[in-house]
């Protein structure tokens, strides 16, 4: 019997040590936790054109393509361009930031008037854009004036290779997209200001990483910063 | 179909009447008595007799005196137990109208050897190929096993099993399950049923959970290529489900289990035998619901990521004897899936919810007549049809849009003609002629006349000495669309002492691309992606251009992959050793290498003005599974067991490698998330392919205290960390891209058997940590179930 109880006893011993080992689970807690720095603005779930579709057999889809819209840092406004008319009122002017254009919405652009492809084209902003392979966090201060006036980055999209600019990988497996991590766009805005902008998930909820194939999308998950003092400054710490 | 249906249906109406019309007749029956002793010729006292298959039960007297009395005339196993000793298993025949005499010697615990697997005894009903003694490994899962696990459904008794697991294909959409074998993903698994191919899968995965457990005989495992007996698909390995046949006493079997996510598992069966013993029939009867489980509540707000669903199954099975030799057998099976399953995204005005639906049904039904020719030899002629219609739909319910939709049956026809032969005691034969014809409607593609195919096997088995066996064979499949492929395999044994084997097997596989890779034209509206099969791809595209739609076309990839997509090929080797050092434990290891060769894989061919990637189909050069596999057990004293298992597992893409090395495209470079820096890319960085563990593990403890008809056992399966998804665009696994957790799960049951063994109340928990991870969509948590059964038979 001496065997049976040390055998138990080594069961038992096997079994609390699985009990603590076994309860540590992937990627639980808040989706937006450690987004705040109190300094930047964080938008969540920005809903996109939802009905918009690919392809031709999207059932009740409401159209082909997906509309363009708009969106202004200081209010945090979204402006959606419908038609000619919203194409006439906004497009041209300096009171949009960046432009969500494309399949999903996936598209991005600064303002920039002098771009032939840029939504705000024959306009009156030039705004630029830098991007930096760093946290958004560590980005302190805007890129010079030298290299905005250098930069070629025109549409933030598809980063389909290691020196693409875009935003987001997408996988061929899945046919998901996977925003890329610790990459941040330094922009000099159309009224001057410098600002700095991470987008984070093109998926509804912020998931870190998409489990299924119909996850919503396009719902923006973003945040940046813009120093109000004209200067290049863009400590968020 | 119809006319089948109610064929079917009529067929179970006779199962059902079988029971009141027949009486079994006195003069059928027989005795049996004898004496059970110990070593020094002592008697045992209280020693239990189980006669399987009809359980009935005695015990011995002061004398160690045992009589089981009237008792239908038969073969029938024995098993006697006491504590103390070791337990006792054999095969005997009661004559009708006799006393039939056994006096059993049991030998002591010290002894004991827990291995009592009488497998040479089983009747063949259906099959004559003995798969158990195919060339590359077999694992058996008995029944007895699988009622004390207290699992329901086939997916979750076969991922406990060392080397297996149960894999959501997160690319096929959120119902594609499959099962994985040394590192072969679902596509190359075939699944059969009494040794015949059952068809219907998603995106090549087959979700096993569609079958349930109540009616299972054993499950029979072939790791390695199998095309060899099985044909093409049994690329990676087979697995076959072998159904209850055969009792020689009307009995009948009701058991219900509830708990956790409103599990229900009820089950009804009934067994009887017929006109003097000629005839046997049994049906069974299973309902299966579950609420399904999220494994998401962080980011789905309601619904499940494991469906939930309703499942009806019915199979039967009746056998005559016509003449003294020939028997003629017929068995159906018909399952019916429903599944709702909703999923919400989100909340108020952005809230999303997909009603994901899907209808299931799956009939096989299979003829066979079985003849014993004076001179040694057998002939099984077989006949066999299955339909599988599937219907699933995902509505978006805020704005009625449609995410995607697909219905499709298939359907097929098998004849089969087997002969075995006893050339000597040492030599057996079995061989085989056939021939297959399969169709497939869906509302995207369509073959004209079906695909047909036809092949011829013979297999040997051979014991050269009394130290050497070696079994072997060939197989010669033709297809209607790409001719003629044979595949051998051979199997050795080396017995150096007898307590250590050397086994040693090679083996080679196929299988010929499906529907889907050649005729289907699918569109995803969602990802607006496009995939032509190669038949039809040089034809679309024309097409398409002529439309306008086509902005730009890779032609070199066209010409080389219109119409020319090859079967897929793999060569398994396994070699390993058991050594049985005492008769209480038992060490099996063996090392495996499976190469896989061209490869079906999707591959971008054109861009559209709309459609933003045209795909379709190609052979890639190859890719490779490798690994150990070991597993050990021990009985440390009579009733209770040890056992354990561990796979290492390896298994990369050896075009991956290429790319790697030979730093083409996106292959040669990876970022570190972390520091936003990319580098060039080395091939150690390669992890290998997605959803395989490195390290998986088992251990399993088993006590049975057989006084008190008591069995318990705890189970831990251990699975290491594997790839998920690729993060940083280089379109391989390394160590900065997503890997779900390695993680244990624990499940355990006890079980009490009462009133003579007919009631038995069984406690299941499985996964009691309640461990759920969110890139596990299908491993539900804690799930606690309380069963009751009840047997009922005459005494």
């Amino acid at each position: 019997m001496r065997t049976i109880k040390n055998n138990y006893k080594s069961l038992f011993v096997l079994l609390v040590s699985l009990a603590i080992t076994s309860c540590s689970n992937n990627e639980e807690g808040d989706a937006w936790a450690g987004l705040e720095d109190g300094k930047s603005t964080v938008i969540r779930d920005l809903a996109g054109d939802t009905n918009g579709s690919m392809g031709e057999e999207a059932e009740g889809k409401t159209k082909r393509g997906f509309d363009t819209f708009l969106f202004r840092f200081s209010d945090k406004k979204q402006i959606w361009i419908r038609n000619a008319a919203d194409s006439a009122q906004y497009l041209k002017t300096k009171d949009w930031d960046i432009a969500f254009t494309g399949p999903y919405n996936s598209e991005i652009y600064v303002n920039k008037g002098s771009y032939q492809f840029n939504p705000g084209y024959g306009g009156t902003a030039s705004s630029a854009v830098v991007r930096i392979d760093r946290p958004y966090a560590e980005v302190n201060t805007a890129a010079s004036d030298e290299d905005f006036a250098a930069s070629e980055i025109n549409k933030i999209g598809w980063a389909f290779n290691d020196s693409a600019d875009g935003w987001f990988f997408y996988s061929l497996d899945t046919h998901l997209m996977m925003a890329i991590k610790n990459r941040t766009y330094l922009i000099h805005l159309p009224d001057g200001k410098y600002a700095k902008l991470e987008l984070i998930n093109a998926y509804q909820g912020n998931p870190p990483t998409v489990t299924n194939l119909n996850w919503p999308a396009p719902y923006f998950t973003l945040r940046y910063y813009v120093q109000n003092d004209g200067s290049k400054n863009l400590n968020t710490k | 179909m119809k006319f089948t249906s109610k064929k079917h249906i009529y067929f179970l109406y006779l199962l059902l009447i079988f029971p009141i019309l027949t009486h079994a007749q006195i003069e059928m029956r027989g005795s049996l008595s004898g004496k059970i002793l110990d070593k020094n010729g002592s008697p045992v006292i209280g020693a239990n007799l189980v006669l399987q298959p009809d359980m009935h039960q005695v015990n011995t007297d002061k004398k160690g005196v045992f009589l089981f009395r009237n008792i239908i005339a038969g073969e029938y196993s024995i098993t006697v137990s006491y504590i103390g000793f070791k337990t006792y298993q054999n095969t005997v025949l009661i004559e009708a109208a006799k006393n039939n005499t056994i006096n059993i010697t049991l030998e002591e615990e010290e002894n004991a050897l827990q291995q009592v697997i009488v497998y040479g005894k089983e009747t063949k009903v259906d099959n004559l190929l003995d798969i158990q003694r195919s060339a590359m490994p077999v694992t058996v899962i008995t029944k007895e096993t699988i009622a004390q696990m207290g699992s329901r459904r086939l997916d979750e008794i076969l991922k406990e099993q060392t080397g297996i697991a149960v894999v959501n294909d997160i690319g096929g959409g959120a119902r594609a399950v499959g099962v994985q074998m040394q590192g072969f993903g679902s596509d190359y698994v075939m699944i059969l049923i009494d040794g015949q191919p059952m068809v219907g899968r998603n995106s090549g995965n087959f979700d096993l959970s569609r079958i349930s457990v109540s009616n299972i005989e054993r499950i029979e495992i072939i790791k390695g290529a199998s095309s060899c007996l099985f044909g093409s698909e049994a690329l990676g390995g087979a697995i076959n489900i072998v159904t209850r046949h055969g009792a020689f006493q009307p009995q009948a079997l009701a058991s219900f289990r509830y708990g956790s996510l409103n599990i229900v598992d009820a089950t009804l069966e009934g067994e009887t035998p017929f006109h003097h013993q000629r005839g046997s029939a049994n049906i069974s009867a299973n309902y299966y619901r579950t609420d399904g489980f999220n494994t998401d509540p962080n980011f789905l707000s309601g619904g499940t990521t494991a469906p939930p669903y309703d499942d009806y199954t019915l199979q039967g099975r009746v056998r005559y004897r016509l003449t003294e030799n020939g028997t003629l057998g017929a068995s159906g099976r018909y399952a019916l899936r429903q599944s709702f399953m909703k999923q919400i995204f989100g909340s108020n005005e952005n809230q999303n919810s997909a009603g994901d639906s899907q209808d299931i049904t799956d009939i096989n039904l299979s003829v066979t007549y079985d003849h014993n020719f004076n001179n040694g030899l057998r002939s099984m002629s077989r006949y066999y049809l299955t339909r599988y219609v599937s219907d699933m739909s995902i509505l978006w319910e805020e704005s009625s849009s449609q995410a995607s939709a697909e219905k499709f049956a298939q359907t097929l026809h098998r004849f089969e003609q087997q002969f075995s032969y006893s050339a000597t005691a040492n030599l057996k034969f079995t061989g085989g002629l056939g021939g297959n014809v399969e169709q497939m409607d869906n509302r995207d593609f369509n073959v004209p006349g079906g695909l047909w195919s036809s092949f011829g096997y013979l297999q040997g088995d051979w014991k050269i000495s009394d130290k050497f066996e070696a079994v072997g064979g060939i197989r010669y499949d033709h297809h209607s669309s790409y001719g003629g492929k044979f595949n051998p395999s051979l199997g050795l044994q080396y017995h150096i002492i007898p307590k250590l084997t050397l086994k040693l097997a090679v083996g080679s596989g196929f299988k010929t691309p499906d529907y889907r890779q050649r005729y289907q034209i699918f569109m995803n509206p969602v990802a607006n992606y496009l995939v032509i099969g190669t038949e039809v791809l040089r034809a679309t595209l024309e097409e398409m251009k002529n439309n306008g739609q086509i902005s730009e076309v890779r032609d070199y990839l066209v010409n080389q992959l219109d119409k020319n997509l090859k079967a897929e090929k793999s060569l398994s080797f396994n070699g390993g050793f058991t050594y049985s050092p005492t008769q209480n434990i038992k060490v099996d290891i063996n090392g495996f290498y499976h190469n896989i060769s061209n490869q079906i894989n999707s591959i971008r061919v054109a861009t559209g003005t709309n459609v933003r990637d045209i795909y379709t189909y190609q052979n890639l050069p190859k890719s490779f599974n490798t690994g150990l596999e070991m597993s050990a057990s021990v009985t440390p004293f009579s009733g209770f067991d040890i056992s354990a298992g561990y796979q290492y597992l390896v298994a990369k893409d050896r075009a991956v490698m290429d790319s790697i090395s030979n730093g083409t495209g996106a292959y040669a470079s990876i970022r570190d998330n972390t520091t936003g820096l990319f580098r060039k890319s080395k091939l150690s960085d390669y992890f290998g392919i997605e959803n395989r563990s490195r390290h998986m593990a088992n251990l399993r403890l088993a006590y049975n205290y057989t006084p008190w008809d008591i069995t318990a056992n705890v189970r831990v399966n251990y699975r290491g960390k594997y790839g998920f998804v690729d993060n940083n665009n280089n379109r391989f696994l390394d160590q900065y891209d997503i890997f779900v957790d390695g993680h244990f799960l624990v499940n355990a049951g006890i079980e009490k058997k009462l009133i003579k063994q007919r009631l038995s109340i069984q406690l299941t928990a499985d996964n009691i940590m309640d461990y759920t991870d969110r890139l596990m969509p299908g491993q539900p948590g804690r799930v606690v179930l309380l069963g009751l059964k009840y047997r009922f038979y005459k005494e």
